[in-house]
């Protein structure tokens, strides 16, 4: 979950910085490009005018020095280049170069009463294909000097321009977001170490702090999270001295118990019927109330590691299954060796536990398998009772949490609320997990997944 | 060896516990008697030994292991610890002190009753070995008397450690798990295995020249303990 939300964290800013960095350069590239784009077109409008007044120029005089003009040729004469073409209209009629014909279509409405005003027109056009610039410029005597002056040079260098452009923007982008991920990773390391130290403090690592003098801009973070854990590891401990001192208070009463009921569980016959029946309940109680001590005790012992040895799993699980009346024989061994280095204590009272759970909820065990490997053993009880409810599998590792008993009367005097809990707890003694699956064909299977115990 | 057989011998602070241990005991079958203090205790044991002693650890004036010792220091009768300390520091500590046997309050009485019986078998000696001596280099068992010699001379164990000794000859040169010893020599079904790592360590440091290199009880890491075959 906590990686989750790193990676949320660290993905926005990343985003952000790329887009952010994106904005700003294409920004700056459309501005630029502008720019360029209206400066490279003046000075080309200039040029194209200053061109077409000389080519103007020659035109007139060629054509009014001679009484009959011949006009291909005048304009022929002129040195245009290979991007400029000139066309003049004559009394109304167009001449132009042989290989310039056509043109006139290029030359707007707007620009020929704009020229026959007598004013000079620059205006640009689409002419071959291309972007072209038509500069009219009025001779003596209502005629128009035009003059087209293709720009698709100018064209491929503002594409060109355009295209490295939006290739710096994007590179630019790109470097946002390395700046953007690097920097959320410097920036994330202490809260890296924070959710480190956490995850440690849920294992029951509750000695795991963080070192101020690490990251001094953080001091404050590192503080309070210190702080906070220590209050917490505080209050848990003052939480299972509690429940180990009353509970260890009521040992000593609980034995005089035991043993007096045990002494009246003897005269029973000698009683009246009532007399034995009220004592038959205390005997039960009594009872009761002494497993219930021990399971408490034995819950206040959260912070004790597993004390590991190599135990022969698989032997006391049918020890467990004979003690419960159970026949050995549903003990199978899927895979793997079964000798494992766990808790002989903790794992007995496992088996224990999941085996009464089984018979006061499930009609009792039907088979309890075991699978030795590497990365993890794995305990599974199954029984064909009813199953567990969806809503109530996560319910049930909870202290005190019971669920329907399957048989209507408890002759075992009811269990004590804590079987399962301390299941889980000594699942998590040794780093493991238990949960509880439905077992197919109906009833609950209950998994305990132990790893590095080989 | 002692005088007249007693019973059971409840050393307890707290009056209705000793009470009702008694008459619990009184039901199982045993003659029991009890004491509020360790003085009491032990001055009763002189006067008239008891075949089993059961010690609370928390007692006023003499403390439990404190007891424990000085009844040791008599003879080897069988010691159970009945207190409601349950940290490996105190059991280990009262073990170490010389107890055969440790149940945390509250027990059930019929747990205790199983565990008096256990020791009571272990207190005559009893082999299905007709050999009189059993020798391992300087080390002799006799099963019939009871005694154990190191170097021809006589060692003092009790009888836990005796029994524990017994077992481990009686299977030489072969391994026994702490499960399989818990069982033959404690009568437990899944017992607590530190009992037999304490009293391997007080035999240990009767049998051996140097118990950190022990040469004839050694350790087999993971599986149990033998005793080497000389």
């Amino acid at each position: 979950m906590s990686w989750v939300g790193r990676a949320g964290l660290r993905a926005r800013v990343t985003t952000g910085f790329a887009a952010g960095a994106l904005v700003l350069s294409m920004a700056m590239a459309v501005v630029s490009y502008q720019l360029v784009r209206q400066s490279l077109i003046a000075e080309r409008e200039a040029t194209a005018v200053r061109a077409a007044y000389y080519d103007a120029a020659i035109v007139e005089a060629g054509v009014n020095n001679n009484p009959a003009p011949d006009i291909g040729t005048v304009l022929r004469s002129l040195d245009t280049g290979e991007s400029r073409r000139a066309v003049l209209q004559l009394d109304k009629h167009w001449h132009a170069r042989s290989a310039d014909t056509g043109l006139t279509d290029a030359i707007p409405a707007a620009l020929q009463e704009h020229a026959a005003d007598g004013r000079v027109g620059v205006q640009m056009v689409r002419a071959d294909g291309g972007p072209a610039l038509v500069v009219a410029v009025p001779l003596a005597g209502g005629d128009v000097f035009y003059e087209i002056d293709s720009m698709n040079e100018l064209e491929r260098t503002l594409q060109v321009l355009a295209l490295v452009l939006t290739l710096v923007a994007l590179g630019t982008a790109g470097a946002g977001a390395f700046v953007g991920w690097n920097a959320t990773r410097y920036v994330l390391r202490p809260l890296i170490r924070v959710a480190d130290a956490a995850q440690q403090i849920t294992a029951g690592r509750h000695f795991a702090r963080l070192d101020p003098a690490t990251e001094p801009d953080l001091a404050r973070l590192t503080d309070s999270f210190n702080h906070m854990v220590d209050q917490l590891s505080a209050r848990m401990e003052r939480d299972r001295r509690f429940a180990a001192d009353v509970s260890h208070e009521l040992r000593s009463p609980l034995q005089t118990l035991a043993a007096a009921a045990s002494v009246l569980d003897r005269r029973r016959d000698a009683l009246d019927e009532r007399s034995a029946l009220a004592s038959g309940l205390v005997v039960a109680e009594v009872d009761r109330f002494q497993r219930l001590v021990n399971d408490l005790l034995e819950l206040a012992r959260t912070d004790q590691p597993a004390d590991r040895q190599d135990v022969d799993v698989a032997e006391l699980a049918r020890q467990a299954c004979r003690d419960h009346g159970l026949d050995p024989a549903i003990v199978a061994v899927l895979h793997g060796p079964v000798v494992w280095s766990v808790d002989r204590r903790r794992i007995r009272q496992l088996f224990d536990n999941l085996l009464d759970n089984a018979a006061s909820y499930g009609g009792g065990a039907t088979a309890v398998r075991l699978t030795g490997g590497t990365d993890r053993c794995r305990i599974e009880v199954d029984d064909e009772g009813p199953g567990v409810s969806p809503e109530d599998k996560p319910l049930i590792w909870t202290r005190f949490v019971r669920g329907r008993s399957q048989s209507s009367s408890r002759a075992d005097g009811g269990g004590t609320g804590l079987g399962l809990a301390l299941v889980a707890q000594h699942a998590s003694a040794h780093d493991g997990t238990a949960s509880v699956h439905d077992r197919p064909g109906g009833g609950a299977r209950f998994r305990i997944d132990l790893p590095g115990c080989l | 060896m002692m005088g007249s057989m007693s019973g059971v011998l409840v050393i307890e602070d707290d009056d209705r516990i000793r009470l009702s241990l008694v008459m619990a005991l009184e039901d199982e079958g045993y003659t029991a008697r009890g004491a509020a203090t360790a003085e009491e205790g032990l001055a009763a044991q002189r006067a008239e030994a008891a075949d089993t002693v059961l010690v609370d650890l928390m007692l006023p004036g003499i403390d439990g292991f404190e007891c424990i010792r000085q009844l040791r220091r008599v003879d080897d009768v069988p010691i159970v610890v009945v207190s409601a300390r349950d940290d490996t520091h105190d059991i280990v500590a009262a073990l170490e002190a010389g107890a055969d046997d440790y149940v945390v309050k509250p027990v059930a009485i019929k747990e205790l009753s199983a565990r008096l019986r256990a020791l009571r078998r272990r207190a005559r000696p009893v082999t299905l070995d007709p050999v009189p001596v059993l020798a391992f280099g300087d080390l002799h068992i006799l099963p019939e008397a009871g005694e154990v010699r190191v170097g021809g001379e006589p060692v003092s164990v009790t009888r836990t450690e005796f029994q524990l000794l017994c077992e481990l000859a009686e299977h030489a040169g072969r391994v026994l798990s702490r499960q399989q010893l818990l069982q033959r020599v404690w009568g437990y079904d899944g017992g607590d295995e530190r009992l037999v790592d304490v009293h391997i360590g007080r035999l240990r440091a009767k049998i051996e020249k140097d118990s950190g290199t022990p040469r004839h009880l050694v350790t087999v890491r993971g599986l149990g303990y033998k005793l080497l075959p000389s």
